[in-house]
């Protein structure tokens, strides 16, 4: 008599419907998340990106709660007795006041965690596939090109949300419960769209960054080292060239972090004039740099994801 | 009413610049196992590509399960046509840092299975092929032969009707080998898959099709069924003789078998006409006053025939 575990072990056919290529690149967005996570190395970045999210949270409601409860007293700290107004002098650097400079500074800091992380994560989501051969795998199934490249680039998107956009909503939904939440929401409507904007350009700029640069190297120390330059090393020479030689403020253009943070303050709805360091380009002019930036990318990963490559 | 063919090419040519890969290709092809046999360079890979649908001909016309040839890569047709298609790659093609299970449920995903569908379906399919011990493994840890188990699960996930493989025992040992050939077969006889075996070692051909295509140079060379190509093989014979060889030798000449080596000792290797009786041998030994000593059948092994055919 047959062994019912015998069928268990046999080839059975499949029947079903099949969904379009859309679906292959939410998986493979699904499947680079994991791949980042699955990181042990990456959890100190991880960690630190959430003491960041923790320290603005808490010192929303530390600036509320002192400006409330303590306006001309002396607070006990570590033991210390500190004036109030001296303790927040500190903390309205990072103007942790609901306002536009709030989430921009926060998106600012947590932006640079996740671009550290993409760097360093770029070769596993993109370079292993050309380094490891695994290109012949995605584009042999009926998927094209693009949604190969959508794919990956949404998995980087939504490592970036998570890391800037969600909880800079969170700080949000926070600073209007500390204030009168029903004047603070109506009146902070461009804050919130501000948001999702410095969110939206954020992710698109440094997915499409990573998947070509990582396309091109392939291997992570080379990336680091493109990454570096790209956000590192131009930025101190824009800073040289602008504050030090006191060149024009469009030098300040080669800093792409610095691009992307303005037009993230332009919609965040900030004052120009309220931006440190000062001399800065218009927002406009820094919006026309990052599009030239993603169309340049988008560009080259047109010319290098080819079908020839799949079958040896 | 009869079964369409499976491939149905009429004049497919592909050039890339100056060069021809494919010249002028005719093929029809029934359902069933097809060994796709050449040297590097004989125009596989391409054929291979425009079978599925990565690059259109540069003329000529063709069906692939009554499925039109041509077009961009990235139509709907093309995508039809390669959700039909389970392809097995040559390269590695695996994705570093996912688990067995993960690896082919993402192929699954990739064909347009859902989610539930796709995990469902790889358990089934790595348990098939005997890799259910070693599915939440990492792939990269796995050994040749289980790599190229998990590469066929990925071409399997979706049951498609037509495999298509790319030098499928690449370096596996003789073990592995025979357990992949095997399970090969299997598909093609008990579950009705059709096979389409890319290689240049004619023993897999020989262990796993019906049909062998021999192509080179960018043409057709051969076509037809094994038992075809083996009666195609030329009868040869080696003898050790006695008496006067030179004139011996001249009447086998004379009679139109070809003398294929002769050590000056009486030792000869020969090619015989169809139809040759081995008695006409003994014939003209008693002619000329030889003694035949010893005649060995030596026939042309299929590798010498695959090479006079490439070479022809």
């Amino acid at each position: 008599m047959a062994n019912p575990t015998d069928a268990l072990l046999r080839y059975r056919p499949w029947r079903g419907n099949l969904r379009g290529p859309l679906n292959g690149s939410w998986a493979m967005a699904r499947v680079a998340l994991r791949l980042m996570f699955r990181r042990k190395l990456f959890w100190a970045l991880y960690g630190l990106a959430a003491l960041i999210f923790f320290f603005f949270f808490y010192g929303q409601y530390l600036v509320v709660w002192i400006q409330l409860q303590t306006a001309n007293q002396t607070v006990s700290l570590a033991g210390l007795q500190v004036r109030a107004g001296d303790l927040t002098r500190f903390l309205d650097r990072l103007a942790l006041n609901g306002s536009a400079h709030t989430f921009g500074n926060f998106i600012w800091f947590e932006g640079y965690i996740g671009m550290i992380v993409l760097a360093l994560a770029g070769a596993v989501l993109v370079g292993n596939d050309f380094h490891h051969g695994s290109l012949p795998f995605y584009l042999a199934k009926p998927i094209g090109r693009w949604h190969y490249v959508l794919g990956k680039c949404l998995g980087a998107a939504a490592f970036v949300n998570l890391l800037t956009t969600i909880p800079a909503l969170v700080l949000f939904v926070q600073a209007g419960l500390l204030y009168d939440w029903k004047s603070y929401y109506l009146e902070h409507g461009r804050e919130f769209l501000g948001i999702l904007g410095y969110g939206a350009i954020l992710t698109v700029t440094l997915s499409l960054l990573l998947v070509a640069t990582a396309v091109w190297v392939r291997r992570t120390v080379p990336l680091v080292m493109v990454w570096a330059g790209v956000f590192v090393l131009c930025r101190m020479l824009a800073s040289f060239l602008v504050d030090g030689q006191r060149l024009d403020e469009r030098w300040r253009l080669i800093d792409l972090w610095n691009d992307l943070y303005l037009v993230g303050l332009w919609c965040l709805g900030a004052e120009w004039d309220s931006v440190r360091p000062v001399d800065q380009p218009q927002p406009w002019e820094a919006a026309v740099v990052i599009g030239l930036v993603c169309a340049a990318c988008l560009l080259y990963l047109r010319r290098r994801i080819q079908a020839v490559e799949i079958v040896q | 009413m009869g079964q369409p063919p499976l491939i149905d090419l009429h004049g497919i040519t592909r050039t890339f610049g100056a060069f021809t890969a494919l010249h002028g290709v005719t093929l029809q092809l029934p359902p069933g196992r097809t060994g796709l046999l050449g040297p590097n360079g004989a125009g596989k890979s391409t054929l291979l590509k425009i079978l599925m649908g990565l690059i259109e001909p540069t003329s000529g016309s063709g069906r692939v399960l009554d499925q039109p040839l041509g077009g961009d890569r990235d139509s709907a047709a093309n995508w039809r046509l390669r959700r039909l298609i389970g392809f097995m790659p040559e390269a590695e093609a695996l994705v570093p840092g996912l688990t067995g299970i993960e690896y082919v449920g993402l192929a699954g995903e990739l064909y347009g299975m859902s989610r539930r569908q796709s995990q469902r379906r790889a358990h089934e399919v790595l348990g098939y092929l005997g890799l259910e011990e070693a599915r939440y493994r990492n792939v990269e840890e796995y050994s040749a032969g289980m790599k190229q188990r998990v590469k066929l699960a990925q071409a399997l996930i979706h049951d498609p009707p037509v495999l298509l493989l790319d030098e499928p025992t690449s370096g596996l040992d003789p073990a592995g080998r025979d357990a992949l050939l095997n399970l090969v077969r299997e598909l093609g006889t008990d579950h009705g898959k059709s096979v389409i075996l890319s290689t240049h070692l004619l023993a897999d051909v020989q262990a796993v099709c019906e049909q062998v295509v021999i192509l080179a140079g960018g043409v057709v060379r051969g076509q037809g069924t094994v038992e075809e190509l083996c009666a195609r093989r030329a009868d040869r014979f080696k003898l050790r003789v006695q008496g006067e060889v030179a004139k011996f030798r001249d009447d086998l000449l004379g009679e139109g078998v070809t003398v294929l080596a002769d050590n000056g000792h009486g030792e000869l290797r020969v090619a015989v006409p169809a139809g040759w009786s081995n008695l006409a041998f003994f014939k003209l030994a008693g002619c000329n006053d030889v003694v035949i000593r010893a005649l060995v059948r030596d026939d042309e092994t299929l590798e010498e025939l695959f090479l006079r055919t490439v070479n022809a």
